[in-house]
Parts: C-alpha cells; sequence; structure tokens
C-alpha cells in the first residue's frame, strides 16, 4: 500500500513533467557506443541494436538491399548456425524481430532478466561473423519477394504507399526509390555486393547497443566486453546526400488501386528540421489537428462533414513517426473518404482547417487538451523496456543525445499557440503540398 | 517481484563465470511466476471489482468487460453489440460526443470499447492524477450512453464503407469463412457483420441491449496502475458505478457446435497475387484436461520462429514469409487454427508439406530438448506479456468474465510445465487429424482451382 506521503510528492515530480529515466552511456574503443538503463522492478530486459543504415543508403541498382540484410542477419553466424538465433531466444522465454526503415535497421530480443547473456552472445557474433552464403542469400531473396507478395502486392494501398508516394513527395532519389526494393535489383544481389554491403553497414562503429530493464550494470558492462570488445572497427560508409530541392509547385497524382474498396488520399508537405523549435511545434499542431476525437480535423471532417471516414497524421510518415523522424522528411497525413465524394472536395475541405489554423493560434483549452495527451502518450510508452531501450537508441544515432528522452517533453510542452499558428504558416502551404489520390480500381475480373 | 538475495545470486554467478564465445552461455532456469496480489470485492449491485497495483508509472489502465459481446447479437444482426460499443462514447444523458471527447483530452486519458466473441470491453488508460475524473467519465458511458440518431447514421455509413475495406483483405475473408464452417449454427460464427445487417439497426436495438446486457451484475472492472489506497478508491468506483441499478443477469444463449469435420473450400478472389490458406476446428474448453496439451503442441507446430512450420515452410522451403498455428481458449470451446500464405506455382508442395507436419504431430512423439524449448517459450512470453498493465488487465478481465478463477494465471506456468510428450502425441492424433479438420482457401481459382481439387472435394464461392 503506498503511504500517503509518497503520493503527494508523486504528484508534485508529475506536475514537473519530470519522468526521469536513468541511463548511462558510453563507447568501446571500436566505436560501439552503449546505453544502460537499469529498472528493477520486472524481471525483464530488452536488448536493442539500431544500426546507422537504413533504405536511404541504399545506391541505384540495389534497392531492397537494406531489407534484405535484415533477413540475412536471422540466418546464421560463426558459432550461431542457421536456425541458432529463433531458437535460441525462444526457448530462452524470449521473443525478437528486426525491421528496416528509411534511416536505420534494428534487431531487438526482449528476455526473462537473466537469459541477457544470451541475446548477447548472438548480437555480438553476427556482428562479427554474420554467415554470408549463396545459399542464405538465395533462400532469403525468395523470402523478401514472398514478403513483397505478401505485405505489399496483395493489400491494398501498401504499393501506392511504398513505390508510388515516395517518389512523388521527393525529387532526391534516395528518399523516392521504393523502401523494399525492386524483385530485378534483389535477383542481381550477389555475395560479394552483401558482404560489401555487411563490412561497411553492420560495424560496430555504425552501432547502437542499448539495454533496458532488470541489470546490473557492472556485471553488463564486463559482458558487453568480452563479447562485443574485439570486434574490428570498419571504415564508416560515406552518408548519402539526402539533399532535397525546394517544393516550388503543388502536386497531385491519382493511383487505381485494384484491391482498395474506399479511397484514400495522402497529403504530404515538407517537414521541420529534426529538434529545430519548429519540430516541436508542428508535432503539437498534430496533436491539436489530429489526435484523438476531439481533434480539429477529427470533429470537422469525421463529425460535422462527415466526409472521411478516419484522418491521421503524421510527422515524420508514412514509413516513420514523429520519434525517428529525420529531415529531409515529411509531413504527411492519411484520409479515407466517403466515396460519394471526389478526393479534390476532400482535400479542400482540409485545406480549410488549415487556412483555420494559420489565421487562429489554438484556444488555451485545445492547448491544456494537447499537453496533457502529449504527457499521457510519453509515460504510456515508456512501461516497456522495449520502447525506453528503443528510444535511447534512436535519440543516440539521430541526435547523439539520448538524454532527450527525459528532457524533450519539457519542449513539446513549452511550444505556445503562436508557435503552432507560425508552423502551419511557415510548412502547411499549398505550393508545397503534394497528394496522391488512390482511388479503387474495377476488380480484376471485370478487366477480362 | 525479484528479491534482493536473488540479485546478489546472479551477480556471483557472472563474476564466476568467463565468457566463452563459441556457445551459447549458460543461464540461470527461469524464474517461478508469481503473480501480483489482486484485491477482489463486488459491490452491492453485483459489479465485481479487481484490483491491482503497479507502482512503477504515474498511470492507470482500465478495462470493463460485460459477459457476451458479440454472440448476444440477434441471428439476423450480426454487429449490434459491436455497434453498441462503437457508439457508447457518441453521447450520453450528461455529455455530448464532443464535450466527452473534450474532457477525456483534458485529463490525457484514452477510453474506447469493442466487442469480441465472449465480451463487450470498455478500456483506457489515464494518468494517475486523474484517476477520479476517468472513473466518472467511464462511469457516464456504460449507464447513460444515448445513441442518438445523427451518430447511429454515421455510424453505420461508415461501418459499410469499413467492412468493404476488411474484405479486401483475402486473410479476412479466408478467416470468417473459416469460422462459418466451423461453428456453423453457434454465435462464434459470425466474425463480421453484413451490410445488410448493419443497416437493418435501430436505434431501438442498441437501447435494448444497452438494458438487458450492460448491467453491473454482467460485468467485471478492473483497475491496474498506480492506484491511491484501497479505501478512496472504492469510495470513486462507488461514486461512479455504485447507483446503478442492479438487474437480473440474462442467460448466454448457446447453440450446439457441429462435429468438426473435413471440408475444402476455395473462394474465388481474381487477381489475387497470393493465396490465403486456413485451416482449423474447434476443440475443448479452458478447463478441460487436453486443453493444455493442446497449446504446447499447437506452438511446438506453429508458435513463434522456432516452430516446425516456421522452419519447414519458410525458413527450410521459402513457400511462405510466416506460416502459424495457434490454440486460442473461448468460453465455450477453443478454436485451433493454422494458416499462411503462399504463390500460386507452390501451392501443391506447400499444402503436402503442412499435411505432414500435422500427422507427424500425431505419429512421432516430440523429443525432450524441442518439448522443453517451446515450454520456456510459452512460459516466458506468457511472464512478459503480464510485465505490462494491459497484460494483467486484459488477461484477469478476460477469466473473470469466463468464469475461469485468477489462481489460473498462477498455475499457468506449472501447468505447461507438467505437459507430456505422450499427452502432445495424443492430443495431436485427436485433434490435428486431417478428416476432422476444416479448410478454406482464398486465391484466384482460375489458377488454382485443379490443384486445390487434388486434395479432396471442393466447394467454390466467390469472394464478395
Amino acid at each position: 500500500m503506498k503511504p500517503f506521503l509518497s503520493l503527494i510528492l508523486f504528484f508534485t515530480s508529475l506536475a514537473a513533467a519530470d519522468l526521469n529515466i536513468p541511463f548511462e552511456k558510453y563507447t568501446l574503443p571500436n566505436g560501439l557506443r552503449v546505453i544502460l538503463s537499469p529498472d528493477n522492478t520486472a524481471p525483464v530486459v530488452t536488448v536493442y541494436v539500431i544500426y546507422g543504415v537504413g533504405a536511404r543508403s541504399e545506391e541505384k541498382g540495389r534497392t531492397g538491399f537494406a531489407h534484405l540484410f535484415e533477413h540475412m542477419m536471422f540466418q546464421g553466424s560463426a558459432h550461431a548456425p542457421k536456425g541458432t538465433h529463433f531458437q535460441a531466444i525462444e526457448s530462452n522465454g524470449g521473443t525478437l524481430n528486426g525491421s528496416t526503415h528509411p534511416d536505420y535497421t534494428d534487431y531487438f530480443e526482449i528476455l526473462p532478466a537473466n537469459k541477457l547473456a544470451v541475446a548477447l552472445w548472438l548480437e555480438s557474433d553476427r556482428m562479427r561473423s554474420l554467415a554470408i552464403t549463396k545459399e542464405n542469400l538465395d533462400n532469403q531473396t525468395e523470402a523478401v519477394k514472398q514478403e513483397r507478395r505478401l505485405s505489399f502486392d496483395n493489400q491494398p494501398y501498401a504499393t501506392a504507399v511504398s513505390d508510388v508516394f515516395p517518389a512523388l513527395a521527393y525529387k532526391n532519389w534516395s528518399s523516392a526509390h521504393s523502401i523494399i526494393g525492386s524483385f530485378e535489383d534483389l535477383n542481381a544481389a550477389g555475395v560479394n555486393d552483401v558482404s560489401r554491403f555487411f563490412r561497411t553497414h553492420y560495424a560496430p562503429n555504425n552501432a547502437v547497443l542499448s539495454i533496458a530493464g532488470d541489470i546490473r550494470k557492472e556485471e553488463v558492462r564486463k559482458l558487453i566486453e568480452a563479447y562485443f570488445g574485439d570486434i574490428p572497427r570498419q571504415e564508416r560508409a560515406k552518408s548519402p546526400d539526402l539533399t532535397e530541392p525546394e517544393r516550388k509547385n503543388a502536386e497531385w497524382q491519382t493511383y487505381k488501386d485494384p484491391l482498395a474498396r474506399v479511397p484514400l488520399v495522402m497529403i504530404a508537405y515538407p517537414g521541420p528540421k529534426r529538434r529545430s523549435p519548429d519540430y516541436y511545434a508542428i508535432t503539437m499542431l498534430d496533436v491539436v489537428f489530429t489526435t484523438g476525437d476531439s481533434s480539429r480535423l477529427y470533429q470537422s471532417m469525421v463529425k460535422e462533414k462527415k466526409s472521411a471516414l478516419a484522418v491521421e497524421g503524421q510527422l515524420g510518415g508514412p514509413f516513420g513517426g514523429v520519434t525517428d523522424y529525420k529531415d529531409p522528411g515529411l509531413y504527411t497525413f492519411n484520409l479515407t473518404y466517403n466515396p460519394s465524394l471526389q478526393a479534390r472536395q476532400v482535400v479542400e475541405q482540409f485545406e480549410q482547417e488549415i487556412a483555420r489554423m494559420q489565421t487562429q493560434p489554438p484556444s488555451a483549452k485545445e492547448m491544456e487538451r494537447a499537453r496533457a495527451t502529449m504527457r499521457s502518450f510519453r509515460v504510456r510508452s515508456l512501461q516497456s523496456t522495449m520502447t525506453r531501450a528503443q528510444l535511447l537508441a534512436q535519440y543516440e544515432l539521430l541526435d547523439g543525445k539520448p538524454e532527450l528522452l527525459n528532457s524533450e517533453l519539457e519542449q513539446f510542452l513549452a511550444v505556445t499557440p503562436r508557435q503552432i499558428q507560425e508552423a502551419a504558416k511557415k510548412y502547411l502551404v499549398k505550393s508545397k503540398q503534394c497528394a496522391l489520390e488512390i482511388i479503387p480500381a474495377a476488380p480484376a475480373e471485370a478487366k477480362q | 517481484m525479484k528479491s534482493f538475495l536473488a540479485i546478489l545470486f546472479l551477480a556471483s554467478a557472472l563474476k564466476a563465470q568467463t565468457v566463452d564465445r563459441t556457445k551459447m552461455p549458460d543461464t540461470a532456469p527461469l524464474a517461478p511466476f508469481k503473480l501480483p496480489v489482486i484485491r477482489e470485492s463486488k459491490l452491492p449491485n453485483g459489479l465485481t471489482v479487481l484490483l491491482v497495483r503497479d507502482n512503477r508509472i504515474p498511470l492507470v489502465t482500465f478495462r470493463l468487460l460485460f459477459a457476451g459481446g458479440g454472440r448476444l447479437d440477434p441471428a439476423s444482426q450480426p454487429g449490434l453489440a459491436e455497434t453498441v460499443a462503437s457508439l457508447l462514447k457518441e453521447g450520453t444523458a450528461k455529455r455530448s460526443s464532443r464535450q466527452f471527447a473534450e474532457d477525456l483530452a483534458a485529463i490525457g486519458g484514452s477510453l474506447d470499447a469493442d466487442s469480441g466473441t465472449d465480451a463487450l470491453s470498455v478500456f483506457g488508460t489515464v494518468l494517475s492524477e486523474y484517476t477520479s475524473q476517468f472513473l466518472d467519465l467511464s462511469a457516464d458511458v456504460v449507464r447513460n450512453a444515448l445513441f442518438p440518431q445523427d451518430e447511429i447514421d454515421l455510424r453505420k455509413e461508415n461501418r459499410v464503407q469499413e467492412l468493404a475495406l476488411q474484405r479486401s483483405q483475402s486473410a479476412t475473408l479466408a478467416d470468417e469463412k473459416l469460422h462459418r464452417v466451423i461453428f456453423g449454427n453457434h454465435p462464434y460464427a459470425r466474425t463480421l457483420p453484413t451490410p445488410q445487417s448493419i443497416g437493418s439497426i435501430e436505434r431501438k436495438d442498441l437501447i435494448a441491449y444497452r438494458d438487458r446486457y450492460l448491467t453491473p451484475g454482467n460485468a467485471v472492472l478492473v483497475l491496474v496502475g498506480d492506484l491511491v489506497s484501497e479505501p478512496v478508491l472504492l469510495s470513486w468506483i462507488r461514486a461512479g458505478f455504485g447507483s446503478w441499478p442492479q438487474k437480473p443477469v440474462p442467460p448466454l444463449p448457446g447453440g450446439s457446435l457441429p462435429k468438426p469435420a473435413r471440408s475444402i473450400t476455395l473462394i474465388d478472389r481474381p487477381g489475387s497475387a497470393q493465396i490465403d490458406i486456413h485451416l482449423g476446428r474447434h476443440t475443448v474448453k479452458r478447463l478441460d484436461p487436453d486443453y493444455f496439451p493442446l497449446v504446447v503442441a499447437s506452438t511446438i507446430l506453429g508458435g513463434g520462429a522456432s516452430s516446425r512450420l516456421f522452419v519447414n515452410i519458410r525458413e527450410k522451403q521459402g513457400y511462405a514469409y510466416d506460416a502459424s498455428a495457434h490454440h486460442m481458449g473461448y468460453r465455450d470451446t477453443s478454436l485451433f487454427n493454422v494458416s499462411t500464405q503462399v504463390r500460386d506455382e507452390v501451392l501443391e508442395p506447400a499444402l503436402h508439406a503442412l499435411s505432414a507436419e500435422l500427422d507427424r504431430m500425431g505419429k512421432e512423439p516430440v523429443s525432450a530438448q524441442e518439448l522443453s524449448n517451446m515450454k520456456n517459450y510459452l512460459n516466458g512470453v506468457f511472464v512478459l506479456g503480464l510485465a505490462s498493465q494491459d497484460g494483467v488487465a486484459s488477461q484477469l478481465a478476460a477469466l473473470k468474465t469466463n468464469g475461469i478463477p485468477n489462481s489460473y494465471l498462477e498455475q499457468y506456468v506449472t501447468k505447461i510445465r507438467s505437459v507430456e510428450p505422450d499427452q502432445i502425441q495424443r492430443t495431436a492424433a485427436k485433434y490435428f487429424s486431417r478428416d476432422s479438420n476444416a479448410v478454406v482457401i482464398v486465391g484466384d481459382a482460375s489458377k488454382i482451382q485443379k490443384t486445390v481439387e487434388k486434395f479432396g472435394k471442393v466447394t467454390v464461392e466467390k469472394a464478395n
């Protein structure tokens, strides 16, 4: 039972928006950055490894490599042969996965705390000695193709979002190409290409190892030194030039989707610089605009005009979110809408709401709700060791400042209504807009 | 919660160890699972209250479950319960829809409702400093929802669009059909409403459902999180829910379950880029002695990335991106089902491989190593699931609503550990056999019908 006194203390600290997640950060001589965040309240630990390589690091003719590589990372290494990874984690009561993003690729294991060493053994063995063989490569090329058929080619909207939309929203090829890649490039991938990709990008000096949960720091430091300490550092790959020319004119494209049954319009504007004052302002603007049933777009388009079925906004969309947003990036909206309307009408209504935001800052009540929503999101997400490890690692990789996990909430809460209004005027401008209208095409049988 | 002594022990064990990087490190066995303290009480009107303290973060997780859910829908009106759930927040005797949304956002709360196979759930979270306001809001929706006509009209119109969206996914079609075949006339057969059934719902139907089933005696309230002292918390709960009038608890409509039998249905989806294969049957209730052997057997077959289906169908053969098996406990029975998605060219070998894995479970005993690995996996995942507030709240609420004692959670790990190879082989032979499982395949019939017919008599239906 909680004593009364601590309750009062607690309220005081919460009012100051002070959720302090303890952590320490250090770097091994080989360049591997390590973050340890102990939390001994539940016997669970998350090991999260993030590499600074993603789809935007790919070269022409090599699309899909970042994702293919994520698959290869589960195909065995010098001392953990094929099949070992899944089995070692699961037979010790854990779960695991990996995923590919535009700017990074990540891997994690969540385990009962006393099984931590198993994850360190596996992550270090594949960082040191991944088994890049012809057989593994062919097998995973097939698996990736099958994933494409399943998750993209056979799903409504997916092809439009992953292939068509980036090409519309970006001019720079690095950002504009398909995140999952083409079958032609995957077929052309040879063992040598893959080996080179591994050496440059999967090096300790291009990675962050983040561990959160029920750990004893001194012991974990020793284990990390023993497992990762002598993995050789590599020459860093040149960062891709992501420079995006300024958008001068609005663009509109229509895509007919044979699998879709309900029309959807995606709208995007180039977003602000990460961690700039505008980054915080746009995020709060988005809360006022699209988060929850009291948000402006929901009330106006779903409830009053009944033109949209659902509205979503995302700084960092369509493949990420505000925490892993990296400029040049987008502030995106998805609106599924009533099929009796035209996309142009829906976008017009959407723009009326933008105009309202540009002429009139959010009210005090709206700001109060947006701040409470922001605080609540943060508190909720931090209950899992996975989110803690993940955000600490992402902030190290993208900002070099994991401490932002503890300090950024204050910056979000400090955004003023005026800043939101100014951000709307600066970023949500018609000439910078692009829109992709995805409309249901006649089913395939009608064409035959 | 780990004791201080255990931490010291772990530390010294590690110090003595020298790291051999060539093999998997030895680690201590999984610690036994200890359920957090559950404080259970009942209000005079029959509302069951479960409280679990978790002070790690300033958050409270809320769940209020009403027994019945979708199974209480009239046979002609599937979708009634989900419509009730989706309209609870859209206007009450005290607050308009918009007022409710604003009041909820002002305390950083989230509150939603949905209706599943056996229960209608209202669930959410709130910063713990606002617990009393949140309880007031949640009591308002379940007691005073008014279902304004314009909200009903909007919901119905949008739901028909959402249905079209859902039915555009081939896995949804397969799942829907499989439930119909397996459950026949039992309410579990209905997974999705139809545009017609949604169209037929009127305000009086929603009010009748509310008045009959959203009653305190039919409900379980679970709060997990950073809770204030019990007397204070209970006084808030009574303020919100205490004067909610008691009503007789209506019986749950049952319906008999059809005898599991072999059948093959092909749903024709022209232009499909790949094929969804789902198969399954109903099995036994959660307290049946075959239940835990079935959980373990299904996991060995297709749970997680070291299961036989995943390793053989995806990793070795590359037929599919995923292949999995599940065994899910419902109130009246459980559902065993297997699902995978393959491309047209490999349909035949993939179906053979699937059958072979199902047969092998009943023909050969599992090795001690495979069994022990899978038990660790099941128990580890179970414990990880209970590390979050929502994990604890949803498990407890679902068990209580289905009349399963809280101790089930604490016994889970032990029950899994005690399953033996011969029990697995026997239950697999009985429940995984091909003559008792229904198969549903969704794909382009013009390309695959001949192949499917090699496996038996096929009923072909059009995808709608």
